[in-house]
């Protein structure tokens, strides 16, 4: 074998037989390659390698415009994370952030989940405090009237499901909500604002309290007169909203749409034939809305900016003789105002009854009590007894078995009385006394005597 | 001199079965009536006369019920209104709302404007004395209001008054129903509506603004803790004191000054 022979390049004789000359990048430059002895040219494999990669790259690193690092071999180092964000159009997720984020690359303000969640939890303080900002509707194309009960001065959650069927009626197209409220001469205890008010036309008289259909009617239908509301919206209550309803329907000679379900602009759902059938029909003027046929407005305020009230001249033929007074130990369960319970914690019964009767509560009891035959069973609280709605249940010796906690949960204010610091009913309770019932029980009746009967 | 109490009766339907029953709200109604002293109690119906369900209130006492004939999906108003302005009662009962079509519980009202006389919603006992109507309205949280009236009047009767009596067999069999052919015109406002079965609601739980779905789950089953005042190692007497004075600012009992 003479030495003069030329080393083959079988690349190069490839890319020939393919018709396609070796180009001067294909083949690496001979600056790095030291001529041998024999005076062949010696090929270095990796700078070649190396040469053709970087080419393939230089697109992707064109897309970006921070320089990536080369790495020592002259080449440019790939970022596929990059390639695959830049391909999606997406920022690739960030690298550990300082406190300020900077924006990526591509502009975009990088998101960190982690932080974001964290601020979450500590914004569940403040977000209470800081009030949401004021929505204001000034030029309204028609107006909603919604007028709750304020059983109490206070809207029920019925009254807000009112007005926030009504907030869907006037966000739908544009309108405002203008809650006409009878509210005593206290005023409401809730904000009209929160509940999604746009407009709050106040009867503060006297004169509205207690039994006065014919005059909440005559004011409703001033109202209608003054400001021509689309719709007027009641809650579907017995005594009160479904009453005036009925009465102002009447009065304006229109039908009225009763135990509504589901409201929208064009189409309502009312129910009838004693529960059992749907009826969709257009939405006449005055809807009477069934308790949780919309949702209530929440971490929103609204303007509640106050209208002149018209002066009403209306009298009544019937005379209001106040409130009867009525035996708590009569009041079905489930309609008690105001209901002190015993669990297992109670063993003093005599004094549970005595302690009752000074409060002027009615009696309920868990299911192992009313088990034991200690209370009948039409007390028992819970899932599988009576679910309460009473303004303030007092829990005591109860630790809060979960269907017991189902019973009481439209419950606003619950006081527990407990030996264990750490049970659900505590938890739960507005008011918790860490400590032992068959003590407190006398005491509480005491003070109960002192109090309230003066002996 | 007796006084005339008229009764609205209608048909109801069973909540499960669907069955025709007495309605809820006018057997309440109609043991109301039958419970004042010194009434002549009357009951009519406007429908069908031939409705074996119209015989269960004849079994609770009542001797006699006048039915004006009418179609089933007629407009009762304007007959009811015609027929007691010529009777003129002097007190008008009936039950909050029918249970067996659309329930708008809008036809006292109408009757009440009719006649020209005051309603009174919701009563759940009603006595006379004198010329005058003495009665307890019913309200929400076990709560009666007493309310004095001039008669004639007109008035609802809701399902939380005492219960009625049964129907017994032999007065259901001998008491008479008394037919009136009356011309009711069909309520053409109903023809426009769609009628499907009721949609079971999910109730609702908890309201909420929830960024995730596991910010929802969270809300239902995660118990709040650490919201209210928590006593401990307090001596008996300060912590009946701590309740005493939170159920007085709270408004649920009243201390005397």
């Amino acid at each position: 074998m003479s030495e003069e022979r030329i080393r083959r390049d079988p690349r190069a004789e490839r890319e020939a037989r393919r018709g396609r000359a070796p180009q001067a990048e294909d083949i690496p430059t001979p600056v790095a390659a030291e001529a041998s002895p024999s005076g062949r040219v010696r090929r270095d494999p990796r700078a070649e390698r190396a040469a053709r990669t970087s080419r393939a790259a230089e697109p992707a690193t064109a897309a970006q415009p921070a320089a990536a690092p080369e790495s020592e071999s002259g080449r440019v180092r790939r970022d596929p994370r990059a390639e695959r964000a830049s391909r999606t159009g997406r920022a690739a997720p960030a690298a550990p952030q300082p406190a300020a984020p900077a924006p990526a690359p591509s502009g975009r303000v990088r998101r960190d989940p982690r932080a974001d969640r964290t601020a979450q939890r500590q914004a569940g303080v403040a977000r209470a405090e800081t009030a949401s900002p004021v929505k204001t509707i000034a030029d309204p194309k028609f107006l909603i009237l919604a007028v709750p009960d304020l059983e109490d001065a206070r809207l029920s959650s019925h009254d807000k499901d009112v007005i926030g069927a009504a907030r869907g009626l006037a966000d739908a197209g544009g309108g405002a909500v203008v809650v006409l409220a009878f509210t005593g001469p206290e005023g409401v205890k809730d904000g009209l604002d929160e509940a999604g008010a746009d407009r709050a036309l106040r009867f503060a008289d006297v004169s509205f309290a207690g039994y006065a259909p014919e005059r909440r009617a005559a004011a409703v239908l001033a109202a209608i007169q003054a400001l021509n509301p689309r719709h007027i919206l009641f809650p579907d209550t017995g005594v009160v909203g479904g009453d005036v309803g009925r009465r102002v329907a009447v009065s304006l000679g229109d039908r009225v749409a009763s135990n509504v379900q589901r409201v929208a602009p064009d189409r309502i759902t009312r129910r009838g034939r004693g529960g059992r059938a749907d009826f969709a029909l257009a939405p006449p003027r005055v809807l009477l809305i069934a308790a949780e046929a919309a949702d209530p407005v929440i971490d929103e305020r609204y303007e509640a900016r106050d209208l002149p009230a018209p002066r009403i001249e209306a009298l009544s033929h019937v005379e209001d003789r106040g409130l009867a007074a009525t035996d708590p130990a009569t009041v079905p369960m489930a309609e008690a105002d105001f209901i002190v319970s015993a669990g297992n914690g109670v063993r003093d019964w005599d004094a549970f009854h005595r302690v009752a009767a000074a409060l002027g509560a009615s009696e309920g009891g868990s299911r192992p009590v009313c088990d034991a035959g200690h209370l009948p069973r039409h007390r028992q609280v819970g899932a599988s007894g009576t679910l309460v709605e009473p303004r303030c249940y007092v829990a005591l010796g109860i630790a809060g078995a979960p269907q017991h906690l189902q019973g009481i949960s439209k419950v606003e204010r619950v006081v527990a009385v407990n030996a264990d610091a750490h049970c659900d009913m505590v938890k739960r309770a507005d008011l918790a006394v860490v400590g032992d019932v068959q003590a407190l029980m006398p005491a509480l009746e005491r003070i109960a005597k002192e109090r309230r009967h003066g002996n | 001199m007796a006084i005339d109490v008229v009764v609205l009766v209608s048909i109801g339907r069973h909540p499960v079965s669907g069955r025709a029953r007495r309605a809820d709200a006018d057997a309440r109604a109609v043991e109301l009536a039958l419970g004042i002293a010194g009434a002549h109690v009357q009951l009519v119906h406007a429908g069908d006369p031939d409705e074996p369900a119209l015989r269960d209130y004849l079994g609770m006492g009542a001797n006699a019920v006048t039915v004006l004939r009418m179609g089933p999906e007629a407009d009762p108003v304007s007959v009811l209104s015609a027929h007691l302005s010529s009777t003129k009662p002097q007190i008008v009962l009936a039950g909050t709302r029918a249970e067996g079509g659309e329930d708008s519980g809008l036809v006292p009202y109408l009757v009440a404007q009719a006649l020209n006389t005051p309603l009174v919603p919701g009563i759940v006992s009603l006595s006379l004395v004198g010329e005058r109507a003495e009665m307890l309205q019913g309200l929400p949280r076990g709560r009666r209001r007493s309310l004095v009236s001039p008669v004639p009047l007109v008035a609802t009767v809701p399902v939380m008054a005492p219960a009625p009596r049964m129907s017994a067999f032999g007065l259901a069999r001998r008491g008479t129903i008394a037919v009136k052919d009356a011309d009711a015109a069909a309520d053409a406002a109903r023809t426009a509506w769609t009628e499907g079965p009721a949609r079971r609601r999910p109730k609702r739980i908890k309201v909420m603004k929830a960024a995730s779905a596991a910010d929802r789950v969270r809300a239902v089953t995660e118990m709040a803790a650490g919201k209210g005042k928590v006593l401990q190692n307090v001596p008996p007497e300060e912590a009946a004191k701590a309740i005493f004075d939170y159920l007085v600012t709270e408004g649920i009992i009243q201390a005397k000054p």
